[in-house]
């Protein structure tokens, strides 16, 4: 099915949005992974605003699509996401990694939206077969189980384990996500160790594969939709987003030491500003880090 | 009166499975290969269609086990204790324990009595290991009624629950309406002299330790602490208060375990002299079920020796 321009559009402003956030999330929060929450802004952009069935209004409803972010240290991205959907005021954002407010990592119980707690890789996946399987075992529900996966997390012998069961059990309401930037906490995939022949390995563990360009719009939202309506049942399905950690900030991108990196409050005004430029939105270069109330904030506890 | 023969504990398992399955439609039980020995397999006759097997995979297991729970299932994800609790111990703490999920993990294959497989396969650190995870609830059944009775109240408990499934046939120390509250100990023998705490089937070696203590004039206090975690601290230390020394027992190890748990309330709200019977530090050994106890320190004189210990440091 085609995208519609407008569709389009409005995914490209949610993605630019979930980038914006993050790298404002994390500065507030002094902590947080940079690279890992811009490279899935178009994959979180894309399924919340054209595919995801899910109610904000509703959240506990029955027949919603969950989405299990396996790769929990991409928190901030999936945070801005679910505010950017509704679940809760924007301004909850800046609560990350503060006291009482949003967890570093995923906390199912402290953030509406959310759909499982996480933190330690290679975990997701078998949550999201679960998921899958509990669906099925309900009747009439047509929601998908959805995971986002890491590429570095492909290291760990769960995730093979998992992909294992969901295509002995023929989970065709299972989609995966991976975000395949390349760059793990330490440096290249492949310098580190190496995951090819990736998408091989999904097929011969028994799923259908779609591979795209993880920042392409229209591209994702095809490939989704394909994994959604299109392709034969009877198997799992994963796509393979290829994409650019730290997308949209030159600094970051492929640099595996914006990894886990708080930028001070002088360079996440750059990197704002160099995400607006690159969007187009230049009077949208300065952050609320240089309202004078939120400098003292900032600076407040220091 | 409570029945003369008792059938094995995991026999009792496998059967009250059954029978909260048609209970609960929403009850699921998986498996990572070991069904028929944990007797899990029970379930899976009854109802195939809501049994899953997951394969030689025990991180799988629990995962899988948890989206379950997330989409309103009440799961028992079952293995051996050691797996549960080495393999698959960050998946129960983040996935699981962390969103306090509904699931209910039975761990087989506990302490002494397992087969003869030996250190890899008798998990003596269980107990240790889930009571540090907030929101776990810890359990090890006395006898078959409690194992039924902490099935049945773990079906209604809001969150993760942990309990032992021991390989062993124990004597009966409850009638078949028993009934298990997390935090309740149970007072089965009253005394003077010295407090005999026992967890699992460490308690039916207490009750024994008290008989031959008995004929050396020595009034114990029996109490079955099924309930580990939380643990009746009211109830040690009113014990403690009246008889000014104790024993734990566990079918584990002493280190962090029950005894600990013993001594952490003991150390808080009335220290007296505590001795804790159970596996020393050191891994198991293959061996015969009698000789094991044995060799450890943990038969019942050996809990009647600690006992005349601590009465000596009143």
């Amino acid at each position: 099915m085609q995208i519609s321009d407008e569709k389009i559009c409005q995914i490209e402003e949610a993605a630019y949005q979930i980038r914006r956030l993050s790298v404002e999330m994390i500065t507030y929060g002094r902590w947080g992974h940079i690279g890992g929450s811009l490279s899935m802004a178009e994959i979180l952009a894309v399924l919340y605003f054209n595919h995801l069935q899910v109610d904000p209004l509703n959240p506990a409803w029955e027949d919603r699509d969950r989405l299990v972010l396996s790769k929990a240290h991409g928190s901030p991205a999936l945070y801005a996401a679910l505010a950017l959907k509704g679940y809760y005021p924007i301004e909850k954002i800046y609560t990350y990694c503060q006291l009482g407010g949003l967890e570093g990592h995923t906390d199912m119980t402290k953030t509406p939206g959310l759909e499982s707690s996480g933190g330690p890789l290679g975990m997701g996946l078998s949550v999201a077969v679960g998921i899958a399987l509990g669906l099925r075992f309900k009747e009439n529900i047509s929601a998908r189980s959805y995971c986002i996966l890491g590429d570095g997390e492909s290291n760990e012998g769960n995730v093979w384990e998992a992909a294992m069961a969901a295509a002995h059990y023929h989970l065709d309401n299972l989609i995966a996500i991976v975000d395949y930037n390349k760059v793990m906490a330490k440096g290249f995939v492949w310098d580190l160790m190496s995951i090819e022949p990736y998408a091989e390995k999904w097929r011969a563990f028994g799923w259908e594969v779609i591979e795209v360009d993880g920042h392409d719009i229209e591209a994702l939202d095809s490939a989704l939709y394909q994994a959604r309506w299109v392709l034969p049942r009877g198997k799992p399905i994963v796509v393979i987003a290829h994409t650019v950690k730290g997308r949209g900030v030159k600094q970051a991108e492929f640099n595996y030491k914006w990894h886990t990196h708080a930028p001070d409050p002088k360079t996440a005004d750059a990197f704002l500003r160099e995400l607006s430029h690159r969007y187009g939105r230049p009077e949208e270069g300065y952050s609320r880090l240089h309202d004078d109330t939120e400098k003292d904030v900032f600076y407040g506890g220091e | 009166m409570a029945e003369s023969k008792p059938a094995e504990m995991r026999t009792v398992f496998g059967n009250t499975l059954v029978e909260l399955g048609a209970e609960y439609a929403n009850m699921v039980v998986l498996d990572a290969d070991l069904h028929t020995s944990s007797k899990a397999g029970y379930f899976k006759k009854a109802y195939p269609d809501r049994f899953i097997q997951v394969g030689i995979a025990e991180q799988n297991l629990f995962g899988i086990a948890a989206g379950l729970a997330l989409t309103g299932f009440i799961p028992f994800p079952s293995t051996f204790a050691v797996f549960a609790t080495r393999r698959a111990l960050d998946q129960i703490a983040i996935s699981i324990c962390y969103p306090k999920l509904n699931v209910k993990i039975p761990g087989s294959y506990v302490g002494l009595p397992t087969s003869r497989a030996g250190a890899s396969h008798n998990c003596i650190e269980d107990i240790a290991v889930m009571r540090v995870l907030p929101n776990m609830h810890v359990a090890d059944a006395g006898d078959n009624a409690d194992l039924r009775a902490i099935m049945r109240t773990a079906m209604e408990t809001d969150g993760p629950v942990y309990f032992r499934v021991t390989r062993y046939t124990l004597p009966a120390l409850f009638e078949a309406d028993h009934i298990f509250q997390w935090g309740k100990g149970h007072l089965l023998q009253e005394g003077s002299d010295v407090t005999l705490l026992g967890t699992g089937l460490m308690t039916s070696f207490c009750l024994d330790a008290a008989d031959m203590l008995a004929k050396d004039g020595i009034s114990a206090e029996v109490i079955h602490m099924g309930s580990i975690k939380p643990i009746d601290r009211n109830l040690i230390a009113q014990s403690v208060s009246k008889t000014g020394c104790a024993v734990s027992a566990e079918n584990a190890t002493i280190l962090g375990g029950f005894g600990a748990a013993v001594a952490e309330v003991l150390g808080e709200l009335c220290p007296v002299p505590l001795q804790r019977i159970g596996v020393r530090d050191r891994f198991v050994d293959s061996g015969g079920i009698d000789d094991l106890f044995t060799h450890h320190g943990m038969q019942p004189a050996d809990i009647a020796a600690a006992a005349k210990k601590v009465l000596a440091q009143k």
